[in-house]
């Protein structure tokens, strides 16, 4: 019996990756015990796959499971269309990446993972509140939160050129390998904007994505939180009108885009990386991909590159946190083995050898992980990501928040936070209208 | 042999007409199974998922309620709606008429060379309509990328202001048009070119005997006899131009803020990046209508000169 | 005489000025020549320059129009990466496999529409035409759902599998070629018909003895037409396909070679160069087939 079963799935197996297979369609059949597919995010950082892919086979060596790894990229937000095309179809993957609203979004089709998530919380204690919003749905656990590409886009600057051109010194902010000083306080929007001047007039000026992308609509979402501003509320009612907030973080942005370069607002996930690689950009909002290539391509820019939490805003230091959750869809033929390998891949020990294999860029989603020694080992130069993973002085901002889910998602994948910001500044309408604007926007995604 | 032939006319359409009767009949059994394929393909792949798609534009979000004409009222309220509505038309028509007007001079200049580099002027020229648009817009869209464009490059060192060439509303659907004239321009060039050597040489010859000047040429002997051809082309052209995905899709994905979206790209973003597929399929459709009335136009006006000839 | 005279000498006159007129137009001919080709051939040459650049050399932001350190590895790396070569195969396979269903829909239907008439025909040619008002990016929403209600309910898995697209490329490459093949069987004589019917001839026996040998030109023309269109398309794939196994060229290098926060670029114009070269391989041997296909509706009318 198992020998058959065995055989029978070796022929699908060679039938489906022959070109021979096209002659005939490709019927789905339930032999699927004893083997997983997974889709997981391509990763920013050159290597980093490698390292979960050795995680992921350990544990279908051991397990005996036959496992098929894809790995997606969010450029061109493939990995959300892959999402769509599943959800759509009902069929694909059996454990796939989800971006940021859409697990709750579509928690009526995933797999309840209450279990998994109960062993997790017994071995590393309590999630962080910002991924445990995200992955708890109405009545269970919709999905993990995943190790690899959860991340934090603070700010990357250049050390040099805030030095000698704006005057500011980061390094007595946010020294070296120590936490950081009482001069941090200083570190708020008002200083960037003036520091921003500054740096414009030297032809290095700081470079913040105003496109559609996640890189652009992260940190706008931080923004708009640490000054109160509030676009719809949790009850799902418009609030935008109301909101003081929204007027003061668009007069603020009037006032930075002047001295940013005028193509932010085409900007996609991989332009602000060129732009600061390429020498000529002052700082970033980004995790530390664009470190990494840069120590690759552009070493001598690479060694002035120094990661620092938000600037604070009115009410508060908000971090702009992009989670990705691992969930398993509710047609998985296999969801004992997508639990079993989740389980696995959040042990403390591999857990660690995934965020050191993307150099610190991964930032786990429970506290207690947070202390891994990558953060201070990266170099050069010295200690430039060990202000990347959030402190207590930050709270983690999911963009959108606290919308209701459906809203939140249509909000944040058409980038209504920054589209708001274009329409007053390069799209020359006043704050009021753009903000009339984007009330009827909103009216369009209260859709159902 | 003459005798033979009546006799044997006598009986044959006797027995002509009957096997006639049923050679008709079985040539148009024959020929109606040969045409069968394609109007399988042509009904269960066109038609009726263009018929399924007006049935999909009538639901909502969730697909679960029927709720009429309710998509294109909650499209019609929308600026970004009239706002694709007008980039689309824009976008067709002036890169349309760009196209057939580089095809048309391009076409002449390559007539006017003799005849053995014809051919290889002819080669060169028509490479951007070979190569997949997929492609050859990621060259275009790395010339214009915003820290590492060569063009900018080149304008530095020449003392021109660098262009934000997808970053600013303008200048991308600028670029976005120049791409599409680029691809489609040689599509012309080759109509074109076969419509200029078909024109007799003698019309040329009389009309400058007559003293015309080149322009008085063009417009009084080779346009009135490209007429049907440039009508064809520019139908054509509009339609496939009007539906475009690749270009926009790859150049600037619609923005910045949503400038350079098209009908297509719009209906991506909201039917299966948004998840909304009634609302992408609305979208969608609004094409239909616009491509018929257009298409009605010149068909009408092929056919009127079609019978005057 | 005077008008003779002015006549002949208007004519020899002119026949000088002509001459001059005609050598005016070709310098200017060649000048403007000169400068459309750089504007089309500008791209691919710049995919060409691109291509043979290491990342390093693209990051350092040096002249972007000339090589300094040219090099191979793009393309060795290309040539040896498994997914890039499955997305050839895949573009490969559809690519052909879809030229020949369109040979066997397009051929025989255009045969009848030429030659026979039977009920409907007029409005089927109408009719071929008129699909192509019916674009793709119409079709591909509604596509969408038949798919994945066809796998939900049958179990036939078309979604994010490949041949998938060997289902659908017919609607874009069979309505044109079957108008191209309407053109080339129209204009053959009917008397060959009618001596092929004396000697006795089948129908079937006609169209592959007499009209395919005699319209060659045409199909070549098609199947290139065909192949060409089936190895471009990108909103099907980018619809329909997902996984990196089954995407064919276009929708593979802009999804997945396209990766990580900054672009290998130089990795990705050798990508495209070597996903545009089938294409332009049969361009350049079979230019005259694939001209003189284009171009026979506009000499045909």
């Amino acid at each position: 019996m198992a020998s058959r079963r065995i055989s029978r799935r070796k022929f699908i197996q060679t039938a489906a990756a022959t070109s021979a297979a096209l002659a005939f369609p490709y019927i789905r059949t339930s032999y699927a015990a004893g083997s997983l597919s997974v889709g997981f995010w391509d990763h920013w950082v050159p290597g980093a796959n490698d390292v979960l892919t050795k995680v992921c086979q350990d544990w279908a060596k051991k397990e005996k499971v036959d496992l098929k790894i894809d790995y997606i990229t969010s450029q061109g937000n493939k990995i959300v269309l892959t999402a769509q095309a599943e959800a759509q179809a009902k069929s694909g993957h059996d454990m796939m990446t989800f971006q940021a609203w859409d697990p709750l979004d579509k928690q009526n089709l995933l797999e309840p993972l209450d279990d998994v998530m109960g062993q997790l919380v017994k071995a590393n204690g309590a999630l962080d509140p910002a991924a445990q919003f995200l992955v708890k749905g109405k009545s269970h656990y919709v999905g993990v939160p995943a190790v690899t590409g959860t991340q934090v886009k603070p700010p990357c600057v250049r050390l040099d050129l805030f030095k000698t051109v704006a005057g500011v010194d980061i390094l007595e902010m946010y020294p070296t390998l120590k936490p950081a000083t009482k001069a941090a306080d200083n570190w708020n929007w008002d200083t960037l904007v003036k520091a921003a001047e500054k740096l414009h007039k030297e032809g290095h000026p700081v470079g913040l994505g105003l496109g559609q992308t996640t890189d652009s609509v992260d940190w706008v979402g931080a923004l708009f939180h640490s000054y109160g501003a509030e676009l719809v509320n949790a009850k799902g009612d418009i609030v935008i009108k109301m909101s003081d907030g929204v007027k003061q973080v668009l007069e603020y942005m009037q006032r930075l885009t002047k001295v940013m370069p005028g193509d932010v607002f085409a900007w996609d996930d991989a332009s602000n990386n060129k732009y600061i690689i390429s020498g000529q950009g002052s700082m970033i909002m980004n995790p530390p991909s664009a470190y990494a290539v840069a120590k690759r391509d552009n070493p001598k820019v690479a060694e002035h590159l120094y990661t620092i939490p938000m600037p604070k805003g009115p009410k508060g230091r908000y971090a702009p946190y992009l989670p990705f959750i691992w969930s398993v869809w509710g047609f998985s033929k296999n969801k004992s083995a997508a639990k079993s390998l989740l389980a696995t891949i959040w042990e403390r020990g591999n857990v660690e050898k995934i965020v050191n294999g993307s150099i610190g860029y991964d930032i786990p989603s429970f506290a207690s992980q947070r202390n891994f020694k990558i953060w201070e080992e990266v170099a050069p130069p010295k200690g430039t990501v060990f202000h990347y993973p959030p402190k207590q002085d930050q709270t983690l901002s999911m963009a959108c928040a606290p919308a209701p889910a459906n809203i939140a998602n249509q909000m944040y994948v058409q980038g209504i936070q920054t589209k708001l910001i274009a329409q007053c500044t390069q799209g020359g309408k006043s704050v009021a209208q753009a903000i009339d604007w984007a009330a009827t926007e909103l009216e369009g995604y209260m859709r159902s | 042999m003459a005798a033979v032939i009546p006799a044997a006319g006598q009986s044959a359409p006797a027995r002509r007409r009957g096997g006639l009767a049923r050679i008709a009949r079985r040539k148009s059994t024959i020929a109606f199974l040969m045409a069968l394929p394609l109007i399988l393909l042509i009904g269960g792949l066109v038609i009726y998922p263009a018929l399924y798609s007006i049935h999909l534009a009538t639901l909502n979000k969730s697909m679960e309620h029927f709720v009429g004409l309710g998509n294109f009222d909650f499209l019609f309220k929308r600026d970004l709606f009239w706002m694709v509505v007008k980039q689309s038309c824009i976008f067709a028509v002036s890169a349309v008429v760009f196209k057939a007007l580089i095809g048309f001079c391009v076409a002449h200049f390559v007539h006017n060379v003799p005849a053995k580099g014809q051919r290889k002027w002819r080669g060169m020229l028509l490479i951007p309509w070979v190569i997949p648009p997929a492609m050859s817009t990621l060259a275009w869209f790395w010339l214009f990328d915003p820290s590492y464009s060569a063009f900018n490059w080149v304008f530095e060192r020449i003392g021109l202001p660098t262009i934000t060439w997808l970053g600013d509303p303008n200048w991308a659907r600028f670029a976005v048009i120049l791409v599409n004239v680029w691809y489609g321009a040689p599509f012309f060039l080759i109509m074109y070119l076969a419509a200029l050597k078909s024109v007799p040489e003698q019309l040329y010859e009389a009309a400058a005997i007559d003293g015309a000047s080149w322009w008085q040429k063009i417009w009084y002997v080779t346009l009135p006899m490209m007429r049907n051809i440039i009508s064809i082309t520019v139908l054509f052209s509009l339609i496939v131009t009007f539906a475009n995905f690749d270009i926009v899709r790859i150049l600037t994905s619609g923005g910045p803020i949503d400038q350079t979206h098209i009908f297509a790209t719009w209906a991506f973003k909201l039917g299966i990046e948004g998840n909304d597929i009634p609302l992408g399929a609305s979208v969608s459709l609004f094409m239909f209508p616009i491509l018929a009335i257009a298409a009605f136009f010149i068909l009408r006006d092929i056919n009127r000169r079609g019978n005057e000839a | 005489m005077a008008a003779v005279l002015g006549a002949s000498s208007a004519g020899t006159a002119s026949a000088g000025s002509m001459k001059r007129d005609r050598k005016r137009a070709l310098y200017w001919s060649y000048f403007f020549l000169v400068l459309f080709a750089i504007f089309f051939l500008t791209p691919p040459v710049y995919m060409m320059i691109t291509s043979l650049k290491s990342s390093a050399e693209i990051g350092a932001v040096t002249n972007p129009w000339f090589v300094y350190h040219p090099t191979l590895e793009n393309y060795t790396a290309l040539i040896g990466s498994e997914q890039y070569l499955t997305f050839f195969k895949n573009s490969a396979i559809v690519s052909v496999v879809v030229v020949i269903i369109t040979m066997i829909i397009s051929i025989p239907a255009a045969f009848a529409l030429a030659r026979m008439k039977f009920w409907g025909s007029t409005a089927l040619g109408m009719g071929v035409f008129l699909t192509y008002l019916i674009p793709e990016t119409l079709l591909f929403i509604p596509l969408f759902k038949i798919f994945a209600f066809v796998q939900d309910t049958l179990g036939i898995e078309m979604m994010n599998h490949y041949w998938v697209l060997m289902v659908i490329y017919p609607t874009l490459t069979v309505p044109f070629c079957t108008w191209i093949m309407i053109g080339y069987f129209a204009s053959i004589p009917k008397e060959l018909d009618e001596a092929a019917l004396i000697d006795g001839a089948g129908y079937l026996q006609m169209l592959t003895k007499i009209f395919i040998p005699v319209a060659l030109p045409g199909i070549i023309a098609a199947t290139i037409f065909a192949f060409t269109v089936s190895w471009a398309d990108f909103l099907y794939p980018m619809a329909f396909t997902t996984s990196a196994d089954q995407l064919v060229l276009p929708a593979g290098i802009v999804t997945i070679l396209i990766r990580g926060d900054v672009y290998a670029w130089g990795q990705i114009m050798a990508a495209c160069l070597l996903g545009a070269l089938p294409p332009l391989l049969i361009y350049a041997f079979l230019m005259d087939y694939y001209i003189a296909g284009l171009t026979a509706g506009a000499t045909k009318g």
